[in-house]
């Protein structure tokens, strides 16, 4: 095959930001290609490059081995489907599809041969009179497809044209252009965000992201053999695992060796592991590679999508000491008043402000008959940066007073090797009514625990996905509980046909050529 | 909306007094003779046979027809390309020329007709500026200074109608003819033009119009010897107080206007039967 387009070392800067960070790309005869990407990685500026409506900043586009970067677009052996069709609305249908040849005084009789074989080509040779906008989108988007295709270009650009039709029209429009491109045989530039589309059509897929093309091949080998993580979640699913390369042909994770098809790392480097949730397999525990137990199930039509947490993520329990709620009068001066005893980190006494110790101890005053909050005028501790339990007197401007403990604690932190993550949470007091009136107890659980979770690596948080207790938040007694927080643990998404039980023991089943190895980037 | 309809008697009973019945007054005045009782009325065709007859008042007529044509066809010229040029500045210029077309419209026209009149006399500040180099010419109390004159008033309506209709069009078209093999001339002509004709034809109607029924243009500019119909009517209604005869030719002139107004629309329809052709 021959090259037909050279894009070289392309950039291209919008207002000091770079669009596109030196691209470099051949694209032969007779090629179906999609640029697929996100939003904003670039795809249409390059194609609109192609087209002739930008100018690159630096590196040249060749067409048939020539210089064309600096042609104008009229001037270009290519034509353009655009987003929104941009049909002319004074025109009809046939006027609509003959203007390039009008453009180029084509005889008459020319024309027509032409345009009407271009109707026929598109499904629409009944429609030649009809004005552009009595046709439905459709319609609209084959007569832009025949208007381009008129002139018998090298090349037909795409800039997104299905993006405005319906699901089901959608599929139908793409078996279509698939059909049109292998009848008239010209190459396709077809630019899309949606990864099904690029999948189903083309020959050669050129996945973009930020100005940089992460992967240029077929679709079946960027959806086997991903080159990074940014391409296996754009492309399908994807579980993703950390993994370390112990040998050619040999993968670890979750502490377990496997066989794998992929070669050429260096010895104990640091990859990540792709699986697809349908090559993954549920049987029955002991006959599964890996063993899990079964979250949550959604029926998605044709599969059931079936999340297997494998081992559960960091998790740390605290304690949570109940206690009736029993106020402080003040019937001279019309008062009520509460404050719990408090946990406070050694760490945390550098910082202390009295808002803090208020908040921790929860000390709040009230009027008892228009249940008005009355603020705390004074907060007295002597609290020092060592262990032990200290008194802190909380009181209001009419001498109404409580006094509670604070305990400084050591920090109180579980650190998780494997998954390189620390969790973090305290002891606290709770007044039993605190806990029957909480309308998300989770969330003020992790409140009062002061409960958090950090990646190690990264210095990120890590969200605490499970709060667990064993106490019956409408009826609970005083007393100690245990409260326990849990980052999520490594979880496997998989396609099945049959429906799992939640809360089932399964294993999961893959084979060697089910594991795609990246490089970490 | 129903209980909503109620308020608008006001407005109904406004418009019938205000509006309606002064038409009809003129209706009945144009087929009525002079000397009426409040009783009984001498209905008669005399007042526009009067106005065919005499060859002066059809001069008058074919007088102000040209005058609003070649006013409406030099405010195309010179509007067109200044909506262009509007059209393709950014944003920020654009609201600023707008600004500018709008801004002389916020003072009154007969105002500004006025300043005219002061810049185009004899011994205004053009023929001092001609002076020198020997030449002085009669301008106002002609039918360029009354031209002028209506160039000058309605020439910013026209800018706007051709302005709103360049932007309304998507870019992407001109894009689209660019990639199908149109330089900028043949993409200008197959595309912009055709596409901003309706605004063409709505300036054309702000333009004409007024033009054509216009009576303190010409009466400032176009002094005692120049009358177009407005000035017809006026002078029967306010000097010789034949206001049978003064409606008679406000009839005429409604009617003119209603065919000119039909004529217009039937080019802007034929122009989307096109389309849809």
């Amino acid at each position: 095959m021959k090259k037909l387009i050279q894009f070289k070392n392309i950039v291209k800067n919008f207002d000091g930001t770079l669009v596109l960070k030196g691209i470099n790309l051949d694209i032969y005869e007779n090629e179906f290609v999609t640029l697929l990407g996100p939003s904003g990685c670039g795809k249409t500026t390059l194609l609109r490059i192609l087209g002739g409506f930008l100018e690159p900043d630096e590196g040249t586009v060749l067409m048939d081995g020539e210089d064309i970067s600096h042609l104008p677009p009229y001037k270009r052996d290519l034509n353009t489907v655009f987003q929104k069709y941009a049909l002319f609305p004074h025109m009809n249908v046939f006027d609509n599809v003959a203007f390039g040849l009008n453009i180029k005084k084509e005889p008459k009789d020319i024309i027509n041969q032409k345009v009407m074989r271009m109707l026929r080509l598109v499904g629409l040779e009944d429609y030649a009179k009809r004005g552009i906008t009595e046709m439905s989108g459709g319609q609209q988007q084959r007569v832009a497809i025949a208007r381009a295709l008129v002139n018998e270009p090298k090349v037909l650009l795409l800039d997104e044209p299905l993006s405005a039709l319906d699901a089901k029209l959608r599929k139908e429009m793409q078996r279509e252009l698939k059909k049109i491109q292998q009848e008239v045989g010209i190459t396709f530039i077809f630019v899309t965000h949606d990864q099904e589309e690029a999948l189903t059509m083309s020959d050669k897929i050129v996945v973009m992201k930020d100005g940089e093309i992460q992967q240029i091949g077929t679709p079946t080998d960027i959806y086997n053999e991903p080159a990074n993580r940014f391409v296996a979640n754009f492309i399908g699913e994807s579980n993703i695992i950390d993994g370390i390369m112990v040998e050619d042909f040999k993968v670890k994770f979750e502490d377990k060796v496997f066989d794998c098809v992929d070669a050429g790392f260096s010895k104990d480097e640091p990859v990540e592991v792709v699986i697809r949730p349908e090559d993954l397999d549920i049987v029955g525990p002991r006959n599964g590679k890996l063993r899990g137990i079964v979250k949550s199930v959604l029926f998605k039509g044709v599969h059931y999508e079936t999340i297997v947490e494998t081992s559960q993520g960091t998790s740390i329990t605290v304690k949570m000491t109940v206690s009736e709620d029993k106020p402080v009068v003040n019937s001279e001066a019309g008062e009520m008043m509460s404050a719990n005893d408090f946990y406070l980190d050694i760490l945390d006494i550098d910082e202390l402000t009295e808002n803090f110790i208020i908040s921790r101890a929860d000390a709040q005053a009230w009027n008892p008959e228009t249940s008005e909050r009355i603020s705390i005028y004074e907060v007295r501790h002597e609290i020092q940066k060592e262990k032990g339990s200290y008194p802190v007197t909380f009181s209001t401007s009419a001498g109404t007073t409580v006094t509670v403990n604070a305990i400084v604690a050591e920090i109180n932190k579980v650190v998780d090797e494997e998954y390189g993550e620390e969790i973090y949470a305290v002891n606290f007091f709770k007044k039993v009514d605190e806990i029957q009136e909480s309308l998300i107890l989770d969330t003020d659980l992790k409140i009062w625990a002061n409960a958090y979770a950090y990646d190690l690596e990264e210095k990120t948080a890590v969200e605490i996905t499970e709060v667990e207790y064993d106490f019956d938040p409408q009826n609970i007694q005083p007393g100690v509980y245990d409260v326990t927080f849990k980052t999520e643990g490594y979880e496997y998404k998989v396609d099945t046909t049959d429906k799992a039980e939640v809360g089932a023991s399964v294993g999961l089943k893959f084979g060697p050529e089910d594991l795609h190895i990246m490089r970490k980037q | 909306m129903k209980q909503f309809r109620k308020m608008t008697y006001p407005y109904v009973l406004w418009i019938s007094i205000m509006v309606v019945a002064p038409m009809l007054l003129i209706l009945l005045y144009a087929f009525t003779k002079e000397g009426n009782s409040v009783t009984d009325f001498l209905f008669t065709f005399n007042n526009f046979k009067r106005f065919f007859v005499d060859s002066v008042f059809v001069e008058v007529l074919l007088r102000s027809l040209r005058v609003a044509l070649v006013t409406t066809i030099l405010c195309i010229l010179l509007g067109y390309p200044a909506a262009y040029y509007i059209a393709k500045c950014s944003e920020g210029l654009k609201m600023r020329w707008v600004l500018v077309i709008t801004f002389p419209t916020w003072i009154n026209m007969l105002v500004r007709t006025y300043a005219w009149m002061g810049i185009l006399q004899d011994d205004g500040i053009i023929n001092k500026f001609l002076g020198l180099f020997g030449i002085q010419a009669t301008l106002l109390h002609t039918e360029f200074a009354v031209v002028l004159g209506m160039i000058y008033n309605f020439l910013p309506f026209m800018i706007l109608q051709i302005y709103t209709a360049l932007t309304k069009m998507d870019g992407s078209l001109l894009e689209a003819a660019a990639d199908l093999g149109a330089n900028r001339t043949k993409a200008f002509m197959r595309i912009t033009l055709p596409l901003s004709l309706p605004g063409v034809i709505s300036g054309i109607t702000l333009v004409f119009l007024p033009a054509v029924s216009s009576f303190f243009v010409p009466k400032l500019l176009g002094g005692g010897q120049y009358v177009m119909v407005g000035n017809l009517i006026e002078s029967q209604f306010l000097t010789s107080g034949d206001w049978n005869f003064g409606s008679a030719i406000s009839l005429i002139m409604v009617i003119i206007i209603m065919i000119s107004m039909y004529i217009t629309r039937k080019v802007d329809k034929t122009e989307v039967m096109e389309k849809r052709a």
